[in-house]
């Protein structure tokens, strides 16, 4: 139960129910549990609930964090953190322009 | 290409780095014992979904044998006390309808084992009861406007379903014929606990805590820093996927070769907040009481539970039943307790996979997707598991 699923915000149907597509048009309706939804938006949805909202510019964030935790543990363990950052730019975005 | 794509090929199916952590936490790893003068690292995840990740996938097998991952107390079918499944079965029995969550349907009372108890509310729906599986609370919502039965809604889980029951009793549209039985449990208070046994019971002790992504999603990763603050250990709120799990583990370890250890790193940025969702907090409070609540086979944790305020005591199906103090409530041979506290691991217990299977669960942790007894029978060493290990290797 503390799973969570992406879907995208078709609807919104009342002030607190919206419409989301859990992807290959699967549509149910659930409970806004987030501020400013609207349409088109990638949100997290749990039991029934959106508990977030999910956006690029966020998953870019985290994969920057990522970044940033590899090339601390690189200088710790005396590694050229610039070195390990390459592999690190290397495998994401290459597996992000393969698709696209 | 749309986001949950591209998170997807990011985050679990990135096998150069996810080979590039796991290689990192393998060089830190001799680095962090000889600092610390620790023989094993002993990292407790919280939540099921973390468990179901680190097992589907493999995540022990790419770790060090130093570093040993525990799961945690983390699913809330595996800790909804007997009392309360017992309760609701005697409810439909008066003619009450109950809507219940898959996982709830299916869960064994104490009384699984003796001959002419009710043993679950599939039982009790096979005896005639009306008893309803839902998705959702808006789905029974809108089941229960068909008629005008009595109904009662089964409230299981964490923080994370919560906001749902809030959100939908803050408005006010709950049909009055729909009354709401919480069984709503609170994550820190028993992350607290679990590491606290962990001392009592002089075993290793927890060197450091990945938190549950979606529930901090709502009480923020800010809810965790007691664990670095009052206790010294590393704690992060990390995603569901391998690449956030191995990043998880490797912050901590991070952390403890610096003693850096000052609040709870977040790896889960593109979900959760370091202050959680605001929203759904103030939803949150505005309709619930914290209160003490019992965890199966563990007893009674202060202030680890939620129950409708006195605004909404006329849905409030607790009030219908005479609550008893918890007793002991596991079946006979059960070790669910000691599993859900990372005291024993499923393959540990003595029933498990011979008296106790996915198929037919004789305690709590083998009936949820995220139970981990569950999630062991399942996983624990398919072939998919071994070649993913290869590759990552």
């Amino acid at each position: 139960m503390c799973w969570a699923v992406p879907a995208k915000v078709v609807s919104i149907d009342s002030d607190v129910i919206a419409t989301v597509d859990l992807g290959q048009n699967t549509l149910k309706k659930v409970a806004i549990g987030v501020d400013n939804l609207k349409v088109g938006d990638y949100v997290m949805v749990h039991a029934g609930v959106i508990i977030a909202k999910l956006s690029k510019e966020e998953v870019m964030e985290n994969v920057k964090f990522i970044e940033e935790q590899i090339r601390e543990v690189a200088e710790m363990i005396g590694e050229d953190p610039n070195e390990a950052i390459k592999d690190f730019e290397k495998s994401v975005y290459s597996i992000l322009s393969d698709e696209k | 290409m749309d986001l949950p794509k591209e998170i997807e090929l990011l985050f679990r199916e990135n096998l150069p780095l996810a080979k590039k952590i796991a290689k990192e936490i393998e060089r830190l790893t001799p680095l962090v014992l000889r600092k610390t003068g620790l023989e094993k690292i002993k990292i407790m995840n919280f939540c099921g979904s973390h468990e179901w990740t680190t097992t589907h996938y493999g995540i022990r097998a790419v770790l060090p044998p130093e570093i040993e991952l525990i799961p945690g107390p983390g699913c809330p079918v595996c800790v909804t006390p007997s009392s309360d499944i017992e309760n609701l079965i005697n409810l439909a029995m008066e003619g009450y309808r109950i809507y219940v969550f898959g996982d709830g349907f299916k869960l064994p009372t104490v009384n699984h084992y003796k001959t002419g108890q009710i043993s679950s509310l599939s039982h009790a729906r096979a005896l005639g009861a009306d008893v309803r599986i839902v998705y959702s609370f808006a789905d029974a919502i809108e089941d229960v406007k068909k008629d005008g039965k009595k109904s009662i809604f089964f409230g299981m889980g964490f923080e994370t379903t919560a906001p749902s029951y809030a959100v939908l009793f803050a408005t006010q549209k709950i049909p009055k014929n729909l009354m709401f039985y919480s069984s709503i449990k609170l994550t820190a208070p028993a992350a607290e606990y679990a590491v606290q046994v962990h001392k009592e019971k002089k075993r290793v002790p927890v060197s450091g805590v990945i938190g549950p992504g979606h529930v901090s999603t709502i009480i923020g990763a800010m809810s965790w820093d007691f664990f670095p603050e009052k206790y010294g250990i590393p704690a992060v709120v990390s995603g569901f996927e391998p690449i956030d799990v191995l990043t998880g583990v490797m912050i901590i370890l991070k952390n403890l070769y610096t003693g850096n250890i000052t609040f709870t790193d977040l790896e889960y940025i593109r979900v959760a907040k370091r202050e959680g969702n605001l929203f759904a907090k103030a939803k949150i409070n505005d309709v619930f009481d914290v209160v003490d609540a019992i965890w199966r086979g563990i007893g009674t944790i202060p202030k680890s539970g939620l129950d409708l305020n006195d605004k909404f005591k006329e849905y409030n199906a607790r009030l219908l039943v005479n609550e008893k103090p918890w007793d002991y409530d596991l079946p006979p041979g059960c070790r669910c307790n000691e599993v859900t506290l990372g005291l024993a691991y499923p393959t540990d217990c003595p029933l498990f996979m011979k008296a106790c299977t996915p198929a037919r669960p004789w305690g709590p942790c083998m009936v949820s997707m995220e139970g981990a007894c569950a999630v062991w029978a399942r996983f624990g060493s398919s072939e998919r598991v071994l070649s993913i290990v290869k590759e990552v290797r």
